[in-house]
């Protein structure tokens, strides 16, 4: 089981790692906040449900859980108030033309 | 589905409250007390007098967070690959979307899975159109096919739609 978790915990660091190399090698606001959201979404996702595995049934595993909903609902929020912001202020997003 | 401020308000203090004792985990008088206080007192201040009542779409919202876990899984992988190939093969554009939702809540959980997945960001809403940039084609495919706007509109019956 305990094997199970870790390669769960490995996978969600391997998203938050081509996270970090996203938000570096991105050209724009747009397209690099595509990159943090998946640091939320995958690699949250998969390290937390390690966590709930090699947990076991206790719980700590409901305290896990309600941050992962937590997490869920707050992330789209989030990324979409930044894009939007950067929107309205008239930001022009990087197109292939301008590569 | 109808029903009384009551009704909700009791809903709404009973989830707060086994939150609370989840996360406080102590069951002696005193911290039961002040939980089913404090779990009331939010209740009421969060309780929409105007509103009829809660309206909670059907229980089948359970089905849809695991198929929405996997459309956000493969594109995942799919953006992975986008960021980590040494070319860089990303092509960013804006899709104007239109949507045949009409419940304020279906429109919300669209906006949401559409930030969610990985590659695309809904960026405006109005009543019923959606600004969303997308990473590239393949990434955009998920919107413009209708996919996940016909799971939400499953998800809220026949009156949801046009």
């Amino acid at each position: 089981m305990s094997w199970v978790a870790l390669g769960l915990i490995l996978v969600g660091l391997f998203f938050l790692f081509v996270a970090a190399v996203g938000v570096l090698r991105l050209p724009d606001v747009f397209t690099r906040s595509h990159a943090v959201s998946l640091t939320d979404s995958l690699g949250a996702f998969f390290v937390l449900g390690g966590l709930a595995l090699y947990q076991g049934f206790s719980t700590n595993l409901f305290k896990i859980l309600i941050v992962l909903v937590l997490l869920l609902l707050l992330n789209p929020v989030i990324s979409h108030a930044t894009v939007r912001a950067a929107f309205r202020c008239g930001l022009k997003p990087w197109s292939k033309e301008d590569a | 589905m109808k029903s009384s401020i009551y009704q909700s308000l009791a809903i709404k203090t009973l989830s707060f409250f086994l939150i609370w004792l989840l996360l406080s985990q102590s069951f002696d008088l005193l911290h039961m007390g002040m939980g089913i206080l404090a779990a009331f007192g939010v209740a009421w201040f969060n309780t929409d007098r105007t509103a009829s009542g809660l309206t909670i779409p059907r229980l089948r919202i359970v089905w849809y967070f695991p198929w929405l876990v996997g459309r956000i899984i493969q594109s995942g992988f799919h953006l992975s690959v986008l960021i980590l190939h040494p070319a860089l093969p990303i092509d960013p554009k804006w899709i104007l979307h239109r949507t045949k939702l009409r419940t304020d809540a279906g429109i919300v959980l669209l906006g949401n899975s559409i930030t969610l997945t990985p590659g695309t960001i809904t960026v405006e809403v109005d009543s019923q159109n959606l600004l969303v940039h997308a990473m590239d084609d393949k990434s955009a495919d998920d919107v413009t096919s209708f996919r996940i706007e016909q799971q939400i509109a499953g998800l809220f019956g026949e009156k949801g739609m046009e």
